[in-house]
């Protein structure tokens, strides 16, 4: 069988031209809908961020909210059924429009993902080191021996003792938190400039988890690679973003620096998340029920703030009006919400709310916090 | 290790009932057998089929001598009327066995090559027109018998346009070219119904496949569809493709032996259908046992592939 | 080829996606299958009814040959589907013969389900050494393959006569005994799906909850499990119809189905083989009606399938 050449490696030449400063990524006004039985579902709507080269910034937000659809969509790995509007730039082009054929030159070489669930992300029946070599013998001019060699090294980068055996093994035969240094290294495999990490440690051991998030960050640094990283848990973002973007219902609710967003507080939502961070050693998964109720429907998404129904401030106007995405005094810092925490006006409609006993949206409410934080479980 | 000696057994213990059920189905036989077997025989001749199916003995003991001759080949012959010499059972068997599995071994090979493409194919444009349109044909093409079809052909390309031989079966090594041309309508016959068997399957199964994180996975290494589905997509479901040939046999051996009967092959379904109709109950018998032998490796065989080619159940075997 | 064009490989088709999303019986009315599915029921209804009623209809004699036409081809006077070689009108032979097929296939699904229902029921229910012994015996009969089981059963229960045989007594006889040998093949196979779905509505919590609360066993099998194992029965049972119909046709292949004069949808393609082009009317039209009532039982049985969501790697 004879192999087909990509012509130049894109890596090389063909993005030679990209300037060096700037940012990689650009996001304005992305959308994505799901054409579905029940009508369109809008899992991202109107994402707007931008992202410089060697920088990481946090996607974070409850299950559901879109977080890796948005991820999705700015790679162009959508389904079928999915419609994308608003635009991509990456490295000054425009990818928004492009679909799988035109894609295909960024995937692996200059923006690559990291899954969800490395138990399911890995071919069951291909060996580890044909799924590492697979990507760069695919894009690059290069031999099997070599390739080889590049898989045992980065196999060894990502920290896999043994690497010359795990080459020839099954994923069945690895740990799951082998398993997501593996997915890393095939990542790696083709030296990305932008890393999607959609909830790369939801799926491991909590003692795994950091060691993994270490590992991104270590190779992230080591390579320069600007890096999305996606996750349910504020506390695993915590030291290791620039920016940080809180979604919910398809649309980022507050942006801004991570150390702004601790400590600058704006959104009732990103307040709820922050108190619901787990303390150590409790089991990852029980800290999202902490906040009372469901996110809404995305087919029908209510009219006003997407929160209002779950939010402790909510005032008549949340229902009605949908707050705009506005500046805060912090240079890169926003936030989306009329009464928002730590201002003049939000005291003033929690108070209210209070006094009434519950929210403008039924709501019940006593004292602080106590309907946030109803129904923890652990 | 120990895996192997169990399946073994279980071969053995298999066979020998199915065997022993064969080597008595003339006990059946309603009346004197012998009387149904060879109606109009002298007293010689019926002591002789009395004596070569051991009517005389018990059933254990008939089946010890009947299993100690087929083993050694020496079956005897068919019953052909008095002072007249039968054709020799084991002979015919020798003859007819592998042109069956030929026959059966085309049928596979051109089933896996059209159903195979076909599959993912229509599992790649799963949703589409043409995957309805394909999905439709290939419910019809299941709904329609081995012999309808066979007999289709037989209209179409022998008597009306004289295209292909009707009949006979002439061997590879005598003349290639004959060859194919005798078997090209009996194989079709039998590889359009199973197509649509396999490309169905396929196809549901690959739809699955490719809602599985590790195709989205491939899918961002920015690898080609093509290699995708053919690469990461088609290994898991060659497994599927694999139980479907298991649970298949039975259908493909059912339709080599129509074919044969309607197409004159001379394979062990002819003889079958011959010495049923000349109620050659002896050498049923015997035809019967190789079927059902043969049907029973070949299942085995699959069974013993699935485990090597699945490196999950090596993988367990091995730890 | 898979490269060119707009189209893309996707993690998630619309197919797929739409399954997911949506409860079974709207995939099932979305499709249309409502339709297809009662023209399918029309068209069974339809030959069962011809089937029965082949005495009292203003039909020809199906055995007896108008010398004066033979041969004719479809639409002619007086032979509304053509005449075969001695002149026996298609049309009456294929409505008698479509009593002897759906007799056969009908009767031995019966029997196989009556039987093979009942003691896969009784393995999966029970389980332990029942449940071994029964299926060790499914095991056997489906270690032949089902055509050859079928052919050896019928050659071996009613051997072939050589001058064949035109009385009525024949007829019947023969009938039962393809329906016996038939009907033994399907026991296995109906046999294990049913223990399959038994064993699997065993292990439910209200049929543990009845069995706690003291009801018999037998009250448990018949009340609480065999009305759950009902649409997978009828499923296999509806496409093992289809199969019986396809069957018979390969037995009259080998000659051992029922005998000329008789006619069966069967005997009418195999009596044709040595001269197709003479009246292929006389094959056609039985192959016609093999191929519409298998395809409709597939269609139907594939709808009992998706309905009741009975599980393929239970078959
Ligand atoms: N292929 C699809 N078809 C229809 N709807 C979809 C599809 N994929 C995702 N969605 C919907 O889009 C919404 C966002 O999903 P997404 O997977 O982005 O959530 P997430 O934030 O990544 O959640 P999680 O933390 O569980 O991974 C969900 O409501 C989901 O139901
Ligand atoms: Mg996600």
């Amino acid at each position: 069988m004879s192999r087909r050449k990509r012509g130049a490696a894109p890596g090389s030449e063909r993005f030679a031209d990209a300037p060096l400063d700037g940012s990689l990524l650009e996001v304005t006004d992305v959308k994505t809908q799901f054409k579905t039985p029940r009508g369109l579902v809008h899992a991202v709507d109107g994402v707007s961020f931008s992202l410089e080269r060697g920088k990481t910034i946090g996607i974070v937000g409850e299950s559901g909210c879109g977080k890796s659809v948005l991820s999705r969509s700015i790679m162009g790995l959508l389904p079928r059924n999915a419609v994308r509007h608003g635009s991509v730039t990456f490295e000054g082009r425009e990818i928004g429009k492009s679909t799988g054929n035109s894609m295909r030159q960024y995937w692996g070489t200059q923006m690559a993902m990291v899954f969800q669930d490395p138990m399911t992300s890995l071919n069951p029946v291909m060996r580890i080191g044909n799924q590492i070599m697979e990507s760069l013998r695919f894009h690059f001019d290069v031999t099997k021996d070599y390739a080889e060699e590049t898989a045992l090294a980065l196999l060894n980068s990502v920290g896999i003792p043994e690497a010359e055996r795990r080459l020839r093994e099954y994923p069945h035969q690895l740990s799951g938190g082998m398993r997501q240094r593996v997915m890393i290294a095939i990542a790696l495999a083709c030296g990305p400039k932008l890393l999607f990490a959609d909830e790369p440690t939801t799926a491991l051991d909590v003692t795994v988890q950091a060691q993994i998030l270490d590992l991104l960050q270590e190779q992230q640094r080591e390579r320069f690679m600007a890096m999305v990283l996606v996750t349910h848990d504020l506390g695993v973002v915590a030291g290791r973003t620039d920016d940080i973007a809180v979604m919910y219902a398809g649309r980022v609710v507050e942006r801004a620096p991570t150390r702004s967003l601790f400590e600058q507080t704006r959104h009732p939502y990103t307040e709820a998340l922050l108190k619901s961070i787990p303390k150590l050693g409790q089991p990852s998964h029980s800290k999202l029920d902490a906040i009372a109720g469901r996110p809404p429907d995305l087919v029908k998404p209510p009219r006003g703030c997407k929160f209002a129904a779950r939010c402790p401030y909510a005032q008549p106007k949340c229902i009605t009006d949908e707050p705009e995405l506005v500046d805060a005094e912090t240079p890169g810092h926003a936030f989306r919400c009329f009464f928002p925490v730590g201002s003049q006006a939000g005291a003033e409609a929690l108070a209210r709310n209070l006094s009434a006993g519950e929210t403008a949206t039924g709501l019940p409410v006593r004292k602080e916090g106590e309907a946030v934080l109803t129904g923890v479980t652990v | 290790m120990q895996v192997i000696v169990r399946r073994v057994i279980q071969l053995i213990v298999v066979l020998v009932v199915v065997t022993f059920f064969t080597s008595i189905l003339t006990a059946l036989l309603p009346g004197d057998p012998v009387t149904t077997i060879a109606p109009f025989s002298s007293e010689q001749d019926r002591a002789n089929i009395r004596n070569q199916l051991n009517l005389n003995e018990n059933i254990v003991v008939r089946y010890g001598k009947w299993l100690g001759h087929f083993m050694t080949g020496d079956m005897g012959r068919e019953y052909a009327g008095t002072g007249v010499r039968g054709q020799s059972i084991w002979g015919r068997i020798k003859d007819s066995l592998p042109r069956s599995l030929l026959l059966m071994l085309y049928v596979q090979i051109l089933t896996l090559l059209i159903a195979v493409p076909l599959g993912v194919y229509t599992a790649y444009k799963a949703g589409t027109r043409l995957d309805d349109l394909s999905n439709g044909i290939a419910f019809l093409l299941l709904s329609i018998p081995v012999y309808v079809t066979a007999t289709l052909m037989l209209l179409f390309l022998s008597v009306q346009r004289h295209l292909l031989p009707t009949e006979g079966w002439v061997s590879l090594g005598s003349n290639p070219v004959e060859h194919f041309k005798h078997l090209a309508m009996p194989v079709l016959a039998i590889t359009i119904g199973q197509v649509a068997v396999y490309a169905r399957l396929l196809r549901s199964d690959m739809v699955a496949t490719l809602q599985e994180d590790y195709i989205l996975m491939a899918k961002s290494k920015g690898i080609s569809d093509r290699r995708v589905l053919w690469r990461h997509a088609l290994r898991p479901s060659s497994l599927t493709l694999l139980t479907v040939a298991g649970l298949n046999v039975g259908q493909l051996i059912g339709g080599a032996l129509i074919v044969e009967v309607i197409f004159h092959l001379n394979g062990l379904g002819f003889a079958i259908g011959d010495a049923i109709n000349r109620r050659q109950y002896i050498a049923l018998q015997d035809y019967i046992a190789v079927v059902a032998i043969v049907y029973v490796l070949v299942n085995v065989a699959v069974d013993t592939l699935y485990r090597v080619l699945d490196p999950r159940i090596r993988g367990a075997r091995i730890g | 080829m898979l490269e060119s064009a707009d189209t893309e490989l996707t993690a998630g088709s619309v197919s797929a996606a739409a399954a997911v999303e949506e409860p079974p019986d709207e995939v099932f009315e979305k499709r249309g299958m409502g339709v297809l599915a009662w023209i399918g029921i029309g068209w069974l209804s339809l030959v069962v009814l011809i089937a029965i009623l082949a005495p009292v209809l203003p039909l020809k004699a199906p055995m007896v040959g108008d010398y004066l036409h033979p041969k004719a081809g479809l639409f002619s006077p007086g032979h509304l589907l053509g005449s075969d070689d001695s002149g026996r009108d298609v049309l009456s032979r294929v409505v008698w013969g479509a009593r002897a097929s759906l007799l056969i296939a009908v009767g031995s699904i019966a029997f196989g389900t009556l039987i093979g229902g009942f003691l896969g029921l009784v393995a999966g229910f029970k389980g332990g050494l029942t449940d071994t012994v029964l299926g060790a015996f499914f095991n056997i009969f489906l270690a032949f393959p089902q055509l050859v089981l079928a052919l050896t059963l019928v050659a071996v229960l009613a051997p072939v006569k050589p001058s064949g045989g035109a009385s009525s007594g024949e007829w019947g006889h023969r009938i039962l005994v393809v329906i016996l040998a038939v009907g033994i093949v399907s026991v296995p196979l109906l046999g294990r799906i049913t223990r399959a779905s038994a064993i699997s509505w065993s292990q439910r919590e209200f049929v543990m909850a009845a069995r706690a609360q003291g009801a018999t066993s037998r009250r448990v099998m018949l009340r609480e499990v065999l009305p759950n194992v009902v649409p997978a029965m009828a499923s296999i049972a509806l496409l093992g119809v289809a199969i019986v119909l396809v069957l018979e046709g390969a037995l009259a292949v080998f000659g051992v189905s029922i005998q000329e004069p008789n006619p069966s949808w069967g005997n009418m393609i195999y009596s044709q083989l040595s001269n197709l082009n003479s009246a292929p009317a006389v094959w056609i039209v039985p192959s016609v009606l093999i191929f519409l009532s298998v395809l409709a039982l597939n269609y139907l049985g594939d709808v009992v399938r998706a309905r009741f969501d009975v599980r393929e790697s239970a078959l």
